[in-house]
């Protein structure tokens, strides 16, 4: 059963020392709320943050937030599946409304990275990866990636230059997008030569690290007025999520099986547009080969040839510029791909342009895919 | 008093982490490190925990500049992905001398080090590491 | 009178990776070349910043058991030698025991005698396994030698383990025959207890205490046992330095032959608990059925133990089980002194 996306709040990713995760949350959702003509009706928040309890100290965040934001009594609820944080919120909500739990869901997906040192924010990061082992280890945010793409150079014969392309156009994209963090565009040669983080991933090749927060107002058909797009279909998986326990690597597990329940229940043989899961310039490709857009070892360069670029053959990836350079504030990512995707069908998104688009697909998993979600989001 | 690290967590897996330790799925056959409760690929709880070899061949690697809080002053850190013919693990590599030693398919094995050190009072973190093994003759 | 006996079954050693040379340190200090050219010393061996005397004293332990042929679990008493352990309060030789899958029937120890502590455990299990209080124990010296920066010390102050599992003289690699202890209370070095660099009485620490303690243990043990200095294949005696050792052995009456193999400081510096022992596992990994040996460790305070060791035929099928000195002395890679100032935290960085 579609619920519908009526309101939708957004705001830059960057670093906004002079904003809490309250401030963000409230910013963002106070425009999608005023979208959808005042908060009356709204009967059910579902907050993500994946982070509040180490960098804002905050547990119940979204029992604090509720009365924040002026929403005291309403119902409300924290959803933290890592990375996938935020569109496993919007799951939530979808099967709150469709349960007949609620009418009018907000969703809020906000993230502090910048309250400390960056040091600290990889240790926070490290625990995205199974903490069984790598919580008596130093492996900090990127090595898993890191063995990941050496792997992937090494099995597919794929240069490192090549792989360069995707921030690169990451970057393009990104540089219209009024809430990206990185508005600039770069030279797929600059990325190899960038600060080495954890080799070969470079700080071009990285998320960089900002805070953002991003909302939507989820109708059932019931009270939906203004829909901007209705989402169809949310499907989602588990996975084995680390590299050494996958005979196969190469292919994320969890998103193959979620992608496969998706197309079981939605026919998404037809889409415009993807905003997918870009953590690191490796995880695209993987995720595009996970799901039959590309050739195994092929993505990388279909990539550089702009095959996923702005009036290339296949649908085009990331408008937002992605995780990249839209940037990744964890938890708030899911619903920043959302909201942006909404705007993107409805024809508002005020950056990148798919001529026409009707049917977007939104990718989020965590890490290496411990966890997956995939979205069908259709014009109304 | 501040203590950062987990005391418990780590006597809880130090049998494993020492000695590296996993788990064998008596039905599909399938080894796993860390041990499970639960064979990750078929689903049998019917498990045997058993020693792994401490030899392996380097299927990937990483020299990690982005270091976590904590970590600065062992600053790089090295990772790899090690294929222990049973299974594969991500371990931490030592005594890498000159990182440009580290190549696909060199051969690995295991060493007890230290990883974590909590500040200058508190635990300290022992676990098997892999080095490029030893020439002997 | 014959002391108990006890058979030597593995042993074991461990050298890291890491070589500084000494002409390192005079030029961060500005020594001139003579100032350590006397020390007869070329390079240290360094720890690394991962390493601590308890990863070194697993690799070496593990090298004896593997030598030893033995199931960890006969182990009975592990007795650690250290004066750098990582703990002050909490005993090192229960990580070693729980990593080697030695615990938990075990008797397990950390002995402080300065570098002669690892020997006292050595001692120690003579008796034990004698008596049949254990059939196995293991002895491990083991140091990341600390030294004030720019002491005349540095120059020799280096990392190492040695490590022998004891147990019955049958089927034993080599036999220690005999041995004797010479103690007094001689202060020529120290640590007190929360500082992290120790002292010494510079010239203090040669006539009266490393000298006088080694002189009255050999011949002490020489006179129980009849043997001449002739009589032994191989003299070993505690090697602060390069000098020393050769020293005290002519005094007593052994020639350079005799004690070349066993020489380790010159390669590597002084590896303190290590510094003796790992000369015995190197002459062990090259000593014929029959030889005999002279062991002589010493430990500041002070003390020295002088033991006789005989080969037996069971040596020859155990040198190939596990890496010899050897190897560890051919595998180095030289560092600078930058590079030596952060394996050993010598400069200072906030974690
Ligand atoms: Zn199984």
């Amino acid at each position: 059963m579609a619920v519908y996306i009526e309101g939708v709040g957004l705001t830059k990713v960057g670093r906004h020392y002079s904003l809490s995760i309250k401030d963000l949350a409230a910013q963002t959702a106070f425009n999608a709320i005023e979208q959808v003509g005042g908060p009356e009706g709204i009967d059910y928040l579902i907050f993500s943050s994946a982070l509040a309890p180490l960098q804002d100290n905050q547990l119940d965040i979204a029992g604090y937030v509720s009365s924040y934001i002026g929403l005291r009594g309403i119902r409300a609820l924290n959803v933290e599946a890592g990375e996938a944080s935020g569109l496993a919120a919007i799951a939530i909500a979808k099967s709150l409304l469709e349960s007949h739990q609620a009418d009018k869901v907000l969703v809020i997906g906000a993230e502090k990275l910048t309250e400390y040192v960056s040091s600290k924010a990889y240790k926070q990061l490290q625990m995205l990866y199974d903490s069984d082992l790598r919580s008596f280890y130093n492996i900090g945010f990127a090595g898993d990636a890191a063995l990941l793409m050496r792997l992937y150079m090494n099995t597919y014969n794929v240069d490192r230059e090549t792989l360069s392309y995707w921030p690169a156009l990451m970057h393009s994209n990104a540089k219209e997008n009024p809430y990206a963090m990185l508005r600039f565009a770069i030279k797929p040669d600059k990325v190899s030569k960038s600060q080495i983080l954890a080799d070969p991933i470079t700080l071009l090749d990285a998320y960089p690290i900002g805070d953002g927060a991003a909302a939507v107002v989820v109708s059932s058909k019931d009270v939906v007025k203004t829909p901007l797009v209705k989402v169809t279909a949310i499907e989602s998986s588990t996975g084995l999520g680390g590299i050494e326990l996958l005979d196969d690597p190469l292919i994320f597990d969890s998103l193959l099986s979620a992608y496969r329940k998706l197309s079981s229940i939605a026919d998404i043989s037809q889409i415009d547009f993807m905003e997918i899961h870009d953590s690191f310039t490796i995880v695209a490709p993987i995720i595009l080969e996970s799901i039959g857009l590309a050739e195994r070892g092929k993505a990388p360069e279909l990539i550089a040839e702009g095959h996923f670029s702005l009036n290339g053959d296949k649908p085009l990836i990331n408008p937002s510029g992605g995780l990249k350079a839209r940037g990744h504030p964890i938890g708030a990512t899911g619903v920043y791909q959302v909201a942006e995707s909404a705007l993107q069908i409805s024809g508002e998104f005020p950056g990148i342009k798919v001529d026409n688009a009707k049917r977007g697909l939104v990718i989020s998993l965590n890490g290496l895919g411990s966890n997956s979600y995939v979205a069908l989001l259709e014009g109304v | 008093m501040a203590m950062d690290l987990s005391i418990s967590r780590f006597w809880r897996k130090k049998v494993s982490v020492y000695r590296l330790y996993g788990s064998r799925c008596k039905a599909c056959g399938k080894v796993h490190y860390p041990p499970k409760k639960a064979c990750p690929y078929c689903g049998s709880r019917d498990l045997e925990l058993i020693e792994l070899p401490k030899r392996g061949k380097l299927l990937s690697y990483t020299t990690i500049y982005a270091v976590p809080e904590g970590a600065r002053p062992k600053s790089p850190v090295y990772f790899g992905l090690i294929d222990l013919g049973i299974t594969k693990v991500v371990a931490e590599l030592t005594d890498v001398a000159d990182k440009n030693s580290l190549k696909e398919g060199i051969e690995v094995e295991a060493v007890l080090r230290r990883t974590r050190e909590d500040r200058d009072s508190g635990l300290i973190y022992y676990l098997l590491k892999f080095r490029p093994v030893m020439v002997h003759r | 009178m014959h002391g108990p006996k006890a058979g030597i079954h593995g042993w074991g050693a461990y050298i890291p990776i890491y070589r500084l040379p000494l002409s390192e340190i005079a030029k961060v200090w500005g020594w001139s070349p003579e100032q350590y050219e006397s020390l007869d010393v070329v390079e240290k061996a360094v720890a690394s910043s991962d390493e601590d005397s308890v990863t070194m004293a697993y690799e070496a332990a593990s090298n004896a058991i593997k030598r030893a042929g033995i199931d960890p679990k006969k182990i009975g008493a592990i007795f650690f030698g250290t004066e750098s352990k990582p703990y002050a309060v909490k005993p090192s030789a229960t990580i070693i025991g729980e990593a080697l899958g030695i615990t938990p029937y075990t008797m397990a120890s950390d002995m402080e005698f300065a570098c002669r502590a690892g020997s006292e455990g050595l001692r120690s299990l003579i008796g034990m396994v004698d008596s049949g209080l254990v059939e196995f124990g293991l002895a491990i010296g083991s140091d990341t030698a600390q030294a004030n920066p720019g002491d005349v010390l540095e120059f020799t102050a280096a990392s190492g383990a040695a490590a022998f599992v004891i147990g019955p003289s049958e089927n034993a690699s080599a036999i220690v025959e005999d041995s004797v202890t010479f103690v007094t209370d001689t202060p020529d070095f120290w640590r007190r207890a929360t500082q992290p660099y120790p002292l010494h009485g510079e010239g203090f620490t040669g006539e009266p205490a490393y000298f006088y303690h080694i002189e009255n243990a050999v011949r002490a043990l020489l006179e129980k046992t009849g043997l001449k200095p002739g009589d032994f294949d191989y003299a070993i005696f505690h090697q602060p330095n390069g000098k020393f050792p050769v020293k005290v052995g002519k005094g007593l009456g052994f020639t350079i032959d005799q004690m070349k193999d066993g020489l380790v400081t010159p390669m590597i510096g002084n590896t303190y608990n290590a510094s003796a022992l790992m000369g015995l596992a190197k002459v062990l990994d090259k000593a014929r059925p029959g030889e005999k040996i002279l062991l002589a460790p010493f430990g500041s305070g002070a003390g020295s133990d002088a033991y006789y060791i005989r080969v037996t035929d069971s040596i020859e099928e155990r040198k190939a089980l596990a890496p010899s000195v050897g190897d560890y002395l051919d595998r180095k890679v030289l560092i600078d002194y930058g590079m030596y100032s952060k394996a050993r935290s010598i400069m200072h960085v906030i974690k």
